[in-house]
């Protein structure tokens, strides 16, 4: 008898798992076809795997990835469940069953998605790993997006990271500042740029630094112009307090960056910014000055 | 053992670099500055990549100490020093070969002076490169032959000529190639030319139109008269004319600061101005919300500007200004016309119509001008009728034809009646064009009964061309109340 209940509550498990791979398997099935609406009846498996096991990491991820609001008439509960939040908040779901594997995913793989759905959906995944998941290992995975050799994981990761920032630049903000030392230019400009939009003041000094080393005697100590270029972008971004710097480079008449931080002040429209224009324009024109012998 | 040896040799190296490095760190922090005891004033190095975005190079003035040399020459903290210029007078010919030999030091450029003969630009680029001529004389020397074949044969030397003096320009590099140019010129009177990046001018003058603020008129204005960079005065004028299109809206910006908010209930405000400020992204418009809200930062910031703008370009002395620079005798540039006629149009001063209607009959004027400024008269609106009235009756055919297309814009009964009659008077085809489409563009009862009468007249007339225009109205017109 005892082991008659064994064996059929085997037989259960195995239709269990069965039919729940069934759905899953189906689903993949489906977006590897080329059948018609294919993915939004994938969808439908999705979300009948999930019924029959709600901590399924793949359905989860793969649900995140797929449904759509395109498939469903506005504003009714299916389409709401579309939104980019809930695909997130899926994303985020398989990341908290399968830690490792997911997280990895949505760093490499989900933000090089050109549905810009999706990569929002993914940030939404990434903001709530910083917040409820293992911030330490998504920090480490970022850094080493950034530091990647492939464009689209640097790009990706500033973005991320420059998201991150503006909630909690406290952590993120010495993150970035360290990445303006690392030897790859491609890193230290998106560090520059995530920097500018995570917008925080804290980030003033180094930048300043960084478009002040144009005037280094050594090359090695010279950032690279274009970096120096977006440093100054990133003042425009942060504003306030970023603003009497900007003023600073406009004075210096030996920058090469003047007109970018004109252009800059120029759009964040701060009335402080007249003066040095008007200085700017008192300049001397070409001319000679003769310095007689003594 | 050895080991023990070995870490005590390292550790006495380190004691003997570890000073020597720190020497070389604090010397190449200081190095990008240099201070020059001979001038006394300090230069600094320019941002290296100067050279590839703005194509200069030199060394930028940080500090001048007072009644020194710089200070007495009046040299400017600020200054961009890109060339080095020192002047060897001729005496003899020992004095010419000098110079030549000096001059032959580096890659440089010397010029030449002969008495009564504009300067000479003597390029050599390496030692032993001849000249091309000789010289002879004390007191004074004169060139005593020229070598045939050579590019001195084939300049303006001639044998007899005085020499004068050479100049040296030494084009500067870097900070060292100051040091070094100033140490090897240290017998010699320095002349230093400065250089203006004018990218920086131009930046700082659009940025000043964009930021709306009433400090930046005068200015502009200054700029627009005076410089002889015409880039410059391209963007002083476009400046002033944003400024201006900003200064309009003073109505509009004071409802919000008033009011102390930067969101409105767009109803609220005018639809023209709301409109106007909508293309200028000044604000956004959302109907459905019923909400104009001021775009951040810049109409935020402009809230509190703007009144002062407005009164300061509404002192006349701007518009008195483009009035004079709307004639192509005044202005050659044809861009700066036409921002001078925007800015008469958003401005409609009515003591401008005698200077736009010239603008409108001149033949010499390109048409795209002579157009605008009809359009500008008729912004100006009902005060213009008269003079266009005027101009119609004595200008050529594209006077009329401009005149009559911006009485059509004014509308009016005088307008409106002046039209017709020229229209039943003429018959010259193009003319009868412009004035149907003006009439229609009135489009009261009188002008159609007008526009009627020209169809009937010309109905039993396949050919034309009026009658099919007029066809073409009525059935735009016809479409248009449907």
């Amino acid at each position: 008898m005892k082991r008659v209940s064994i064996a059929f509550t085997l037989v259960l498990f195995v239709l269990g798992c069965g039919t729940q791979n069934e759905n899953l398997a189906k689903g993949k099935e489906l977006i590897k076809s080329d059948k018609r609406r294919k993915e939004e009846r994938a969808v439908r498996e999705f979300k009948l795997a999930l019924d029959q096991k709600t901590d399924n990491a793949e359905a989860h991820y793969l649900l995140g990835l797929y449904n759509s609001q395109e498939f469903y008439e506005p504003n009714t509960m299916d389409w709401e469940a579309a939104s980019v939040t809930e695909r997130g908040k899926h994303m985020f779901l398989a990341y908290q069953a399968e830690e490792r594997k997911y997280l990895e995913r949505l760093v490499f793989e989900t933000l090089r998605d050109d549905d810009l759905d999706i990569q929002n959906a993914a940030l939404d995944a990434l903001e709530r790993v910083y917040n409820q998941g293992d911030r330490k290992q998504l920090l480490s995975q970022l850094q080493k997006a950034i530091k990647s050799s492939d464009n689209r994981d640097r790009h990706n990761a500033h973005w991320v990271l420059g998201h991150l920032g503006k909630d909690d630049p406290n952590t993120i903000v010495p993150i970035l500042v360290k990445l303006l030392e690392h030897r790859r230019t491609e890193t230290r400009l998106n560090a520059v740029k995530a920097l500018g939009e995570a917008g925080s003041e804290a980030a003033i000094p180094a930048l300043a630094t960084l478009i002040e080393s144009g005037a280094a005697r050594s090359k090695r100590d010279r950032e690279e112009p274009e970096v120096r270029q977006l440093a100054v972008e990133a003042l425009g971004k942060i504003g306030g307090n970023a603003v009497p710097e900007l003023v600073k480079i406009v004075e210096n008449k030996g920058s090469s960056l003047r007109v970018d931080a004109i252009r800059t002040l120029a759009v964040l429209g701060d009335a402080k910014v007249v003066e040095p224009l008007l200085d700017a324009l008192q300049e001397q024109s070409n001319r000679d000055v003769v310095v007689p012998l003594n | 053992m050895l080991q023990k040896i070995h870490r005590f040799d390292k550790r006495q190296c380190m004691v003997l670099i570890l000073p020597v490095l720190a020497l070389i760190v604090v010397a190449i922090g200081c190095d990008n500055q240099h201070y020059d005891e001979r001038m006394q004033m300090r230069v600094q190095k320019l941002d290296s990549d100067l050279m590839n975005r703005w194509s200069t190079s030199g060394v930028v003035v940080t500090e001048i100490t007072p009644n020194g040399p710089a200070a007495k020459a009046q040299l400017e903290t600020g200054e961009l020093i890109s060339y080095v210029i020192a002047e060897y007078p001729i005496k003899t010919a020992g004095d010419f070969n000098d110079a030549m030999k000096k001059g032959l030091e580096e890659d440089n450029n010397l010029v030449l002076y002969l008495q009564d003969k504009p300067p000479l630009r003597i390029a050599l680029r390496r030692q032993g490169d001849n000249v091309g001529f000789s010289v002879e004389g004390s007191g004074t020397v004169r060139v005593k032959a020229v070598v045939p074949g050579t590019p001195a044969a084939n300049s303006n030397i001639q044998v007899g000529d005085i020499v004068e003096k050479i100049v040296d320009e030494r084009k500067i590099y870097s900070l060292d190639d100051y040091k070094k140019t100033l140490a090897k010129l240290s017998k010699h009177q320095i002349t230093f030319r400065t250089t203006e990046l004018i990218g920086v001018k131009i930046a700082a003058v659009s940025a000043l139109g964009d930021l709306g603020d009433v400090r930046a008129i005068e200015p502009l204005i200054d700029i627009f008269e005076n410089s002889t960079e015409l880039s410059l005065r391209k963007a002083s004028i476009s400046s002033l004319q944003r400024l201006v299109e900003l200064s309009v809206l003073n109505d509009l910006f004071q409802q919000f600061q008033r009011a102390n908010v930067n969101q409105l209930p767009a109803d609220s405000l005018q639809p023209q101005h709301l409109e106007a400020a909508a293309i200028l992204e000044l604000l956004t418009v959302d109907r459905a919300e019923n909400t104009a809200t001021l775009a951040a930062p810049f109409g935020t910031q402009f809230r509190q500007r703007s009144e002062a703008l407005y009164e300061k370009i509404n002192e006349g002395q701007l518009a008195e200004l483009v009035q004079e620079y709307i004639q192509i005798t005044v202005e050659p540039e044809q861009e700066i016309r036409r921002a001078c006629l925007t800015i008469l149009g958003v401005l409609k001063p009515v003591s401008a119509i005698e200077a736009l209607v010239a603008v409108l009959d001149n033949p010499a004027e390109i048409p795209g001008i002579r157009f605008q400024a009809g359009l500008t008269l008729s912004q100006i609106g009902e005060p213009a009728v008269d003079a266009l009235i005027a101009a119609f009756e004595s200008g050529d055919t594209g006077t009329k034809d401009i005149a009559a297309s911006a009485l059509g814009g004014i509308g009016g009964t005088k307008a409106r009646d002046r039209l017709i009659l020229a229209l039943e008077n003429t018959t010259e085809p193009a003319i009868q064009l412009t004035l149907v489409d003006a009439i229609a563009k009135i489009g009261d009862t009188p002008s159609m009964q007008a526009l009627e009468r020209q169809r009937a007249q010309y109905q039993a007339d396949d050919d034309s061309g009026i009658r099919i225009f007029l066809d073409e109205v009525f059935k735009n017109l016809e479409h248009k109340s449907m």
